[in-house]
């Protein structure tokens, strides 16, 4: 069995083993920039979308909030910007409430798709967000080039094709520039390239103090993006940790025969607890895979037919599914 | 301020709410004065008048010294639609868009944004009331100078009473869509309620249950919005043509009366729309 160094919440059918929720260490919660506590939204037709939800952020981090569709991703968000309120729980965005002007002035936000008045440029639309936060106008220049869309910052939103709003959007959420960026699923809609411009940029926009929250189902962008990650399934956290962390080590893959007597010799080099045998036939080992070369002479030296070694490390897609009982990506 | 000057920002930049007050100016001008001026003039037929008066007796209803009370008379209610046409955009739209989300992520709380809107509207709503006023006595003068007659306008003060009334009647259609679109969170059904409330539910109501007869259906009435932009019409008098008036009876309230009543609405609007959007998730 593979023992994952992730918080992982009770109640999951997962084949990871799982550890008891752990709360943020005084020190993280210190550094923490988003925090919520319990944090739960239950609608009045019964439905719990957030469910006791404890996340924690911590500053200069790119975070992902991932789940599958329906997970509560965007409820979550909605509340951490104060657009709905949480039946319980509380929430700190950037040292405020969530929706009072002490957390807003500190945080750019994109939920769900970029919306923008479709009679104005993309201009006017920045300049008119430029004068609700009160920043200097000039501003909006610098954001537009940082999203690459100031050829077309004179063409009104109407026009503007699903990519270059989800860019003015980003722009927008650049304009005040924030402390805490809050994006919620920003490559939805985009072309490949546009996603790796976002993602690009995203990833810049994550170097030094400011905290990135990004939710997203697309597993590869938060792979290349986040140095954290939150996966949440049906309104409740269900693991958080880095992405190495989500993983758990490696482990080795050998394939020999015969094979009682192949598990003889490895579990005296590495111990029976290590060693779990595959449906297919092969045994999976948790230990440094450094030792693959050491193994496969021990075996040959007993007499046994090697037919396959090799390193397996588990992909974000399989912890993914493990997590969340759904396929990555949808 | 700033969410005034955003929403100021946003408001005189879009097309919709142009259509709107160059819509009622238009109206003002052709319904009001052109039609008019053409049939009294033209038509020569006296069938159904008085003995001795013809329709261009009418005309009188059309120059200068009328201009305050003939349109507060004609665009009360009919102007109104305007306004409340105009409230509802302003708010309704930013559910049809979204960007009510993007609107309070920004800095302000939504009562600093809601203040902000109301003034937006205010401005429109100003225009829309001395635009109407504008063309309505320019209209008057030309009636006036095309038939001969002398251009003698109301007193300056009457003509900023009649602003001020107008105003307060139209602030009021425009905060009622207002308060519809924020309740439904649309524009479509407020605009579709706030027309039926303008033009058939009211006055329906207080037909049927007036053929009831007795004073108790006016003394209900006389707290209904319809009711009260009618007695703060009338209160400017009715045109008088030979002496007999043409505007037909005496308001039930005065000025007053009315003043109060309409401005009790507004402030009610307003409360209910801050509670409203200060309880109420943006998205459900």
């Amino acid at each position: 069995m593979i023992v994952a160094p992730v918080q992982l919440r009770a109640g999951m059918a997962t084949t990871t083993t799982t550890s008891a929720p752990k709360a943020a260490s005084p020190a993280a919660q210190a550094d923490a920039v988003v925090a919520t506590h319990g944090l739960t939204k239950r609608y009045p037709n019964g439905i719990t979308a957030v469910d006791g939800l404890d996340l924690v952020v911590r500053r200069g981090e790119v975070y992902g909030f991932l789940g599958p569709n329906g997970a509560g991703k965007t409820t979550t968000l909605r509340m951490l910007l104060g657009l709905i309120r949480p039946t319980a729980g509380t929430a700190n965005v950037a040292g405020g409430t969530p929706g009072t002007p002490g957390s807003l002035t500190k945080v750019g936000a994109i939920v769900e798709a970029p919306s923008f008045y479709p009679y104005m440029t993309g201009y006017d639309n920045l300049r008119l967000l430029a004068i609700y936060c009160g920043v200097p106008v000039k501003r909006v220049d610098a954001a537009l080039d940082a999203v690459e869309l100031t050829p077309r910052a004179r063409h009104k939103f109407s026009t503007y094709s699903m990519g270059m709003k989800q860019r003015l959007g980003i722009a927008a959420a650049l304009l005040k520039e924030p402390e805490v960026l809050i994006l919620d699923e920003p490559t939805n809609g985009l072309d490949p390239q546009g996603m790796a411009d976002v993602r690009n940029l995203i990833i810049e926009l994550g170097k030094g103090e400011r905290t990135v929250l990004i939710s997203s189902h697309l597993l590869g962008e938060v792979e290349q993006m986040c140095t954290r990650i939150g996966v949440i399934r049906k309104g409740k956290l269900v693991a958080e940790g880095t992405i190495d962390e989500l993983r758990g080590s490696s482990t080795l893959v050998i394939r020999a025969q015969p094979s009682d007597q192949a598990m003889a010799v490895l579990s005296g080099e590495v111990g029976a607890d290590k060693i779990q045998l595959t449906d297919g036939g092969a045994f999976t080992l948790s230990v440094d895979v450094a030792r693959a070369a050491e193994l496969n002479r021990r075996l040959v030296q007993a007499g046994v037919d090697v037919s396959e070694l090799r390193e397996s490390e588990r992909s974000l897609e399989d912890v993914f599914m493990e997590l969340t009982g759904t396929e990555s990506g949808l | 301020m700033r969410a005034l000057s955003g929403e100021l920002f946003k408001t005189v930049r879009r097309p919709a709410v142009w259509v709107c007050v160059i819509g009622l100016m238009a109206a003002a001008v052709t319904i009001g004065y052109a039609l008019p001026w053409v049939i009294e003039t033209f038509t020569k037929s006296a069938q159904g008048l008085p003995p001795g008066t013809t329709l261009a007796d009418f005309k009188i209803a059309l120059y200068p010294q009328n201009f305050v009370r003939q349109t507060l008379q004609q665009w009360s209610t009919l102007g109104g639609v305007f306004a409340l046409i105009v409230g509802v955009l302003l708010q309704g739209s930013e559910y049809g868009w979204g960007t009510v989300k993007t609107l309070y992520t920004q800095r302000d709380g939504r009562l600093a944004m809601l203040l902000g809107k109301v003034g937006a509207m205010a401005v429109v709503v100003l225009i829309l009331a001395a635009g109407l006023f504008a063309v309505s006595a320019a209209a008057s003068g030309a009636a006036a100078i095309l038939d001969g007659k002398s251009v003698e306008y109301p007193d300056a003060a009457t003509i900023a009473k009649g602003v001020g009334a107008i105003y307060l009647i139209f602030g009021f259609w425009a905060l009622f869509g207002f308060v519809l679109a924020t309740l439904f969170r649309q524009s479509a059904m407020a605009i579709g309620l706030g027309l039926a409330y303008a033009l058939v539910i009211e006055v329906i109501i207080f037909t049927v249950i007036g053929s009831l007869g007795g004073d108790w259906v006016k003394q209900i009435q006389q707290w209904f919005p319809l009711a009260n932009t009618g007695y703060l019409a009338s209160s400017f008098g009715r045109v008088s043509l030979r002496g007999l008036e043409t505007g037909g009876v005496a308001p039930y309230r005065d000025a007053t009366h009315a003043v109060s009543v309409l401005l009790t609405y507004l402030v009610a609007f307003v409360l209910i729309c801050s509670v409203l959007l200060r309880r109420r998730d943006v998205t459900s």
